[in-house]
């Protein structure tokens, strides 16, 4: 029997396998997440929130249907917290080859701190990954927003490496075809906009359930 | 000579004034005089060599090396026959370039020792010590430093020390190894001393050899007037000078604020790793030129010759103001990769930019980081620093608000983050919300019955915002702003333009 015991231990210790509901996995620490300021998505996501040091996809068809809204709250907290931390420079948060100008005067009215702004506007396509990943290994950057042409599973797994190195939050957006492909990211997030409302289905959640949530703004 | 009471021997009354003037006596200059220049410019080497000089289309012996003289060359033979007596005779031509180079070099390698270092003929320096007498731990001390010092480097010099700069070179350019501390006793040293030593042209000089004048202190001895008529009034204020009787103010060279070094190739040379270290070599140069002068840089500019073409430039931006060769190094690694050489690389320059002083910036311990903070591996400026060379400036940007009604003019682009200082602007309250998505500029939008139309008829949401303002310039505006979804459920900030085009446009998404 406690030979059995010692190689069940064994197995939990193969960080290939994935354990469920287990909140703790790993050092990069999935215990706590950052609320996102919209309660009915908190109450989906493990940890209460968005998925800390990891890389959460958000698919769309249209940009144009809230997908910065959603970030917002938490995009807002996290270019203000560190600022009374003391020690630690602020969090930054990268726009990496944002598809419009990100429009300053209304990431002032959702509460973000501009100073902490950096937009990067790569000419390719390889360029924009490698910028972000740069970014989010760095330790400087508190979150980055990345729109790439394509994003293939091995470039998605560095991301997602780059993220827990570095402690940030990397969000990639991707078109609605993306959502057939296999990806490294722990949190996938559909969004879709129609006369009637937005549909915000979770596909993917890495320690919690997938989910369809409506009209959540 | 009749009129005696009017020479050099004894001064009239106003200039004994001067000479008792306090500042005047503490002066004391040393003169390092290198005749040798023109042969030591170019490197030091065992092997037999010459400098010569074209004189009237032949070339001249200018100066010969001991061993070359030991085989019998003489000053002033022509190369041909020098040639001809030691056939492994390596002969140079003279370069005043490289000679200027040189001396300069010295200069900013003897501004150690002193701030006032004057480059004061294209083989003289004269250099201050009066101040530095105390640092160094004396006069004799000094002396044997600086000697040992330009003999460290290959340079033969006469020297000497005395209180006025002409006195000081007239003696190092007469080989006398003199070091006189009174101004008083300057007219007795100066007197045995021939008149080749004072550089005067050879018109004047032969016409004192006439008259028998062959010291200075002949020169001394004859009436003031007659001198200065036959001789300019030049020649009076001179000995004047060296004498201590007039004062003799020197401008001290500075060294060039701007770094600028290069390195030659033996041969051509393409291997990328070698090339890289020669740039670290050069980097290590600046970061020593800027470290004595406690400045940064924050633009390089790096250029690769090649023997058939054109020099190969490679820009190197920083955030920051930056000194140490480790960091500029890691970014030349990330720009050096994507530089294409055409060809080998015979020489490579290093030109630095605009520096500015560099405060030096208190270490942290590393106890007083939070303990779950992530290991930091490089600050923002550097992260952006990455970037940029990689990809361009103006690939990363920051942006700031204006305070401005005008939607279009609201905010603005900064440039590279860290470079510029984020000012706090006042934002202007705003009716309604802001997309956050803003179109580089508003298109035309197809209407129907009067609304708006983008695959479908667009609902109006709030609105609307009157905006009108700018009629102070050409881009006045007259709109009525709006948010409007479309039946996709995109949301859109339209606006109808009330002026010139009636028509309505969309401005943004709200993303």
């Amino acid at each position: 029997m406690p030979r059995d015991a010692s190689s069940l231990d064994k197995l939990l210790e193969n960080p290939r396998l994935w354990r469920g509901r287990s909140p703790a996995r790993g050092s990069a620490g999935l215990a706590s997440g950052l609320a996102s300021g919209y309660e009915q998505l908190d109450q989906h996501l493990p940890g209460g929130g968005w998925p800390q040091y990891a890389l959460t996809e958000i698919l769309t068809e249209h940009y144009g249907i809230g997908e910065l809204r959603l970030l917002m709250p938490a995009l807002a907290a996290l270019s203000r917290t560190d600022a009374d931390a003391g020690f630690s420079e602020p969090g930054w948060i990268a726009w990496v080859a944002p598809p419009f100008q990100p429009y300053p005067p209304a990431l002032q009215q959702w509460g973000i701190d501009l100073s902490r702004m950096l937009i990067v506007r790569p000419k390719t396509d390889k360029e924009v990954l490698w910028s972000a990943e740069q970014a989010l290994s760095s330790g400087t950057c508190a979150a980055v927003l990345l729109w790439p042409d394509r994003l293939d599973d091995q470039s998605g797994r560095r991301l997602q490496l780059a993220a827990e190195k570095g402690n940030s939050w990397a969000i990639a957006f991707r078109p609605l075809a993306a959502r057939s492909e296999p990806s490294a990211a722990a949190l996938r997030i559909e969004l879709q906009a129609h006369a009637s409302g937005t549909r915000l289905s979770i596909i993917k959640n890495r320690g919690g359930q997938p989910a369809v949530l409506h009209d959540i703004f | 000579m009749v009129q005696h009471a009017l020479a050099f021997d004894t001064p009239p009354a106003a200039p004994r004034a001067l000479t008792a003037l306090p500042t005047a006596a503490q002066r004391l200059w040393f003169c390092a005089y290198l005749p040798n220049l023109s042969l030591e410019a170019s490197g030091s080497s065992k092997d037999a060599r010459v400098v010569v000089e074209e004189q009237r289309g032949i070339h001249r012996v200018l100066l010969a090396c001991p061993a070359a003289s030991h085989a019998g060359i003489q000053i002033g033979q022509s190369a041909h026959a020098a040639l001809a007596l030691l056939p492994t005779l390596r002969i140079e031509e003279r370069s005043t370039l490289r000679e200027q180079q040189a001396v300069e070099r010295l200069a900013t390698w003897l501004e150690q020792f002193t701030s006032v270092v004057c480059i004061a003929g294209p083989d003289l320096l004269l250099l201050e010590i009066a101040g530095s007498l105390r640092l160094y731990g004396g006069l004799s001390c000094l002396r044997q430093q600086l000697a040992a010092g330009l003999r460290q480097q290959g340079f033969t010099a006469a020297m000497a020390i005395a209180p006025t700069p002409l006195a000081a070179t007239w003696l190092a350019r007469a080989g006398r190894r003199a070091c006189v501390r009174e101004a008083a006793n300057i007219a007795r040293v100066l007197r045995d001393l021939p008149l080749s030593c004072l550089d005067w042209p050879v018109a004047i000089c032969d016409a004192m050899r006439a008259m028998g004048v062959i010291r200075i202190g002949d020169c001394l001895r004859l009436p003031r007037e007659g001198f200065a008529r036959r001789f300019g009034v030049q020649r009076l204020l001179e000995l004047d000078r060296a004498l201590g009787r007039l004062p003799d103010p020197r401008t001290s060279w500075r060294a060039p604020e701007r770094f600028c070094a290069d390195y030659e190739m033996t041969g051509e040379q393409s291997d990328r790793e070698i090339l890289l270290a020669v740039c670290h070599e050069l980097l290590l140069s600046l970061e020593r030129f800027l470290l004595t002068r406690q400045l940064g840089t924050q633009q390089l500019w790096f250029s690769f010759f090649h023997l058939r073409a054109p020099a190969t430039q490679m820009p190197l931006g920083g955030a920051e103001f930056e000194r140490h060769a480790e960091h500029w190094s890691e970014l030349l690694r990330i720009r050096f990769e994507r530089v294409l050489l055409p060809e080998p690389v015979i020489a490579v320059r290093l030109q630095a930019g605009r520096s500015q002083v560099l405060p030096a910036v208190s270490g942290r311990l590393a106890l007083q980081t939070k303990p779950g903070e992530p290991g930091r591996r490089y600050s923002m400026s550097q992260l952006v620093e990455r970037l940029a060379a990689r990809m361009g400036c103006q690939a990363v940007q920051s942006v700031a608000t204006i305070a401005e009604h005008r939607p279009q003019r609201a905010w603005r682009l900064l440039g590279l983050p860290g470079n510029s200082v984020v000012t706090k602007l006042a934002a202007i309250r705003c009716q309604l919300c802001r997309p956050l998505w803003m179109l580089p500029e508003p298109t035309v939008l197809s209407a129907e019955h009067g609304y708006p139309w983008l695959q479908g008829r667009l609902t109006l949401l709030e609105g609307p915002e009157r905006l009108e303002t700018g009629w102070w310039d050409d881009d006045g505006i007259a709109r009525d702003y709006y948010t409007a979804v479309n039946p996709q459920g995109l949301r859109l900030w339209v606006f109808r333009n009330r002026k010139h085009a009636p028509a309505w446009y969309l401005h943004g998404f709200f993303g």
